[in-house]
């Protein structure tokens, strides 16, 4: 168990994979029984049928573990941990210890959020967005609004102060260690993500913190931040006045739009390595892709105002939000151009790790054309609660993330456990999983054409939605077969962690440092003793 | 000389400890490697300010904003123990600042008194703001009542949470101190903990201001 309390980087980037593992394996879980129950609503799961209330908790925890433990974890804190030091030319972290601590709280805050799912009365069901006033108001409000949804901000609270310290963590380490010689615009383009995406990590959750700590209080001191006067639930008046739900909503998204940049940044970083080490050229436009990557998280930070169009936002604030939402477009056509010019007449060497990376590169460039629709206000109207928000996001935040892991996972896996996952199995997996991703939230949009509402548990009891019915039952086949093939993955990643191939030095021909070694080296430096 | 004593006094002379040439704290910090330096951990605590301003901003930008949004808007008179609080936090400031210069010149002795007076007076602000928390409920001022006392709460709630935080290895800094473990070559703790309190100093002050002037 020594590995529990090491300080060693790597084995701390380990443990990072292992917990975003455990909580990919749970919120796919979730939402193949949400999947299956929205076709076959009469089902008896059980004892019973399922009620709603018990589908938007099991909505609330998938959204929760897969945007918080999966989307956040693994791209920064596992990857990030695990190369980046090296590729600075340094060591270690800046902090080791507090690299220790950061694990330590982020896996308290998983168990508090399994706690709330678990709770007396039911888990939160207030989505992973939890808008007041229902999220405040307690158990009146129903199943799960008291004590699991306490437990819930507990954990995103929890969660906050983890990512803070690894993204002091990242941003001291990229300050301070790089090696004698290494300016910042010597950096590989993997260290440039990882540093913008702690500062994004720094000034977003910093106010997602406060804004737990006031709903926090409004649930449990009376205070009223967040609920209005004179609400009426459950015919009865709620004691609180003068609170504003959309003062959460702006404090929340503040955090929630960067939250989609800290999820995709570092895998932009990744596949900008990737694609330059499989086509063997360097990247192209290095100077661009930092500019570009810049204005990215520069923008990111100023377009929350998009998730709300719908909210009663002055019509004058959503054309600004709006025309900021379309500029962010530029620096992603800046990525997307120079990846392929990258790429553009290079000696393709087409591995797992670089399939996942062009993989990558198509799904950004779906989820993000579809974000230009939704962020134009007339357009979200209509949208804005539909299941063209859910592909949209879908491909962009969770597939083109997921990919970005992916293919960091089969790039880094000689460094994170000395062997070589199986290609052949690798490609089999990618390619299935880019047939499933695209066939699974490819027909979403046209749910959301039809005006398919999302967050519904039950389609059925509407008559207009009959017509989306023979769409759905596809969409929940496409996700079983999505999520049948990740047994591959799974196949591969254990079997080649014991049995894998011995990885050499320098499996792929990589220029960056953390290759550098000459053989190699996954121990701990930290607990093991050294040669 | 750095490690000498300059002053003398009836207690015993320190232990000399040398100067660690690349500026860390030591082999036993756990960072043999490149970057268990002094320079690295006043990144790290900067960086940490600007966390704790974005919180700091959030919180005040909300209470702007809840302010504007009703007329239940109620102002506190502020207890007067708070005035006071003030003066204790400015001059634990700067008398741990004036200590962290001392021990830099090596005056390790001087730099005991005036640490351990710092964070004494840093304890007593914590009291202090407990007491002011009385008073405010003692006079039927509750975090449930109107806004303005509400966010007050929150305001000072937040910032003793960083208090304590930083109290810790204040007086953990005085306690090895008192023990002659520090030195101008063994003072990464020092200097940290003494920027993070001159940002609670400036925070407190910005608190006070908003309260004394505008809520």
């Amino acid at each position: 168990m020594k590995w529990l309390f090491s300080t060693d980087h790597r084995t701390i980037a380990r443990l990072y994979f292992f917990l975003s593992l455990i909580a990919v394996f749970a919120g796919t879980a979730l939402s193949l029984v949400m999947r299956f129950h929205l076709i076959m609503p009469a089902v008896k799961i059980g004892a019973d049928v399922m009620a709603p209330e018990f589908y938007l908790s099991m909505l609330t925890l998938h959204g929760t573990l897969m945007v918080f433990f999966v989307l956040t974890l693994a791209p920064m804190s596992a990857f990030a941990n695990l190369v980046l030091p090296e590729q600075l030319g340094a060591t270690g972290m800046a902090f080791p210890r507090l690299n220790l601590l950061s694990f330590w709280i982020t896996l308290a805050s998983f168990c508090i959020l399994i706690a709330s799912f678990l709770a007396t009365g039911g888990g939160p069901l207030s989505g992973w967005t939890a808008y007041p006033p229902l999220s405040v108001v307690g158990a009146i409000a129903g199943p799960g609004q008291g004590l699991g949804q306490t437990l819930w901000f507990y954990s995103i609270g929890t969660f906050c102060i983890a990512s803070l310290l690894t993204a002091i963590n990242i941003i001291a380490t990229v300050i301070e260690m790089r090696a004698p010689g290494m300016d910042l615009m010597a950096m590989p383009l993997t260290c440039w993500n990882w540093f913008l995406t702690a500062i994004l990590t720094l000034l977003s959750f910093s106010v997602l913190i406060a804004a737990a700590v006031l709903i926090l209080l409004d649930r449990l001191a009376g205070t009223s931040f967040f609920v209005p006067g004179g609400l009426l639930v459950a015919d009865q008046v709620i004691d609180h006045s003068g609170g504003s739900p959309l003062l959460w909503q702006h404090l929340f998204w503040f955090f929630g739009h960067p939250e989609v940049y800290i999820a995709i940044l570092p895998g932009m970083g990744i596949v900008s390595e990737l694609l330059s080490t499989f086509s063997g050229r360097p990247i192209f436009g290095y100077k661009a892709m930092v500019t570009a990557t810049i204005s990215i998280a520069f923008l990111g930070m100023l377009v929350w105002g998009h998730h709300m169009f719908i909210s009663g936002l002055n019509p004058y604030s959503a054309i600004a939000f709006s025309l900021l939402t379309m500029v962010i477009g530029a620096p992603s056509a800046v990525k997307t151009f120079n990846w392929l010019a990258t790429i553009w007449g290079g000696n393709l060497r087409f591995t797992t790790a670089m399939l996942f990376a062009i993989g990558f590169v198509s799904i950004f460039v779906t989820g993000g054309l579809s974000g230009l629709f939704l962020g134009q206000p007339q357009l979200d109207a209509y949208f804005h609660d539909t299941y063209f928000v859910v592909a949209h996001f879908h491909l962009i935040m969770g597939i083109a993330a997921l990919f970005g892991i992916f293919a960091g996972t089969f790039y880094w896996f000689p460094l994170l456990f000395g062997r070589m996952m199986n290609e052949r199995l690798g490609k089999l997996h990618f390619y299935l999983t880019f047939i499933g991703a695209y066939a699974t939230f490819g027909p979403m949009h046209f749910a959301g054409f039809a005006g398919n509402p999302r967050r519904y548990a039950d389609f059925t009891t509407f008559d207009f939605l009959a017509q989306v019915m023979p769409l759905q039952r596809w969409i929940t086949g496409a996700a079983f077969f999505l999520a049948a093939v990740q047994i591959i993955f799974i196949w591969n990643l254990f079997h080649s962690i014991w049995r894998g191939a011995e990885a050499p030095a320098n499996p792929w021909g990589a220029t960056t440092l953390e290759w550098s070694q000459s053989g190699i080296d996954t121990r701990d430096t930290k607990t093991c003793p050294g040669p | 000389m750095p490690g000498t004593l300059t002053e003398t006094t009836g207690s015993p002379p320190p232990p000399d400890i040398p100067e660690l040439p690349w500026g860390g704290d030591g082999p036993d910090r756990d960072r043999p490697e490149r970057g268990g330096s002094r320079s690295a951990s006043l990144t790290g605590i900067i960086v940490l300010m600007c966390a704790s301003t974005m919180t700091f901003a959030a919180l005040i930008s909300a209470m702007v904003v809840r302010r504007g949004l009703n007329n239940d808007w109620g102002h506190i008179g502020l207890p007067q123990i708070l005035w006071w609080n003030t003066g204790a936090i400015v001059i634990s400031s700067i008398l741990l600042d004036v200590a962290r210069r001392k021990l830099r010149s090596g005056n390790r002795q001087l730099f005991n008194w005036l640490w351990s007076a710092g964070a004494v007076l840093g304890t007593g602000f914590l009291i202090g703001q407990a007491i002011a928390w009385q008073q405010l409920s003692n006079r039927g001022f509750y975090a449930a009542g109107h806004p303005s006392t509400a966010f007050f709460y929150v305001l000072t709630w937040t910032h003793a949470a960083h208090v304590v935080g930083t109290l810790l290895p204040v007086l953990y800094v005085m306690w090895r101190a008192l023990r002659y473990e520090l030195g101008p070559g063994r003072r990464t703790m020092v200097e940290v903990s003494a920027a993070f309190w001159h940002f609670l100093d400036v925070m407190w002050l910005a608190i006070m201001a908003l309260y004394a002037f505008w809520a």
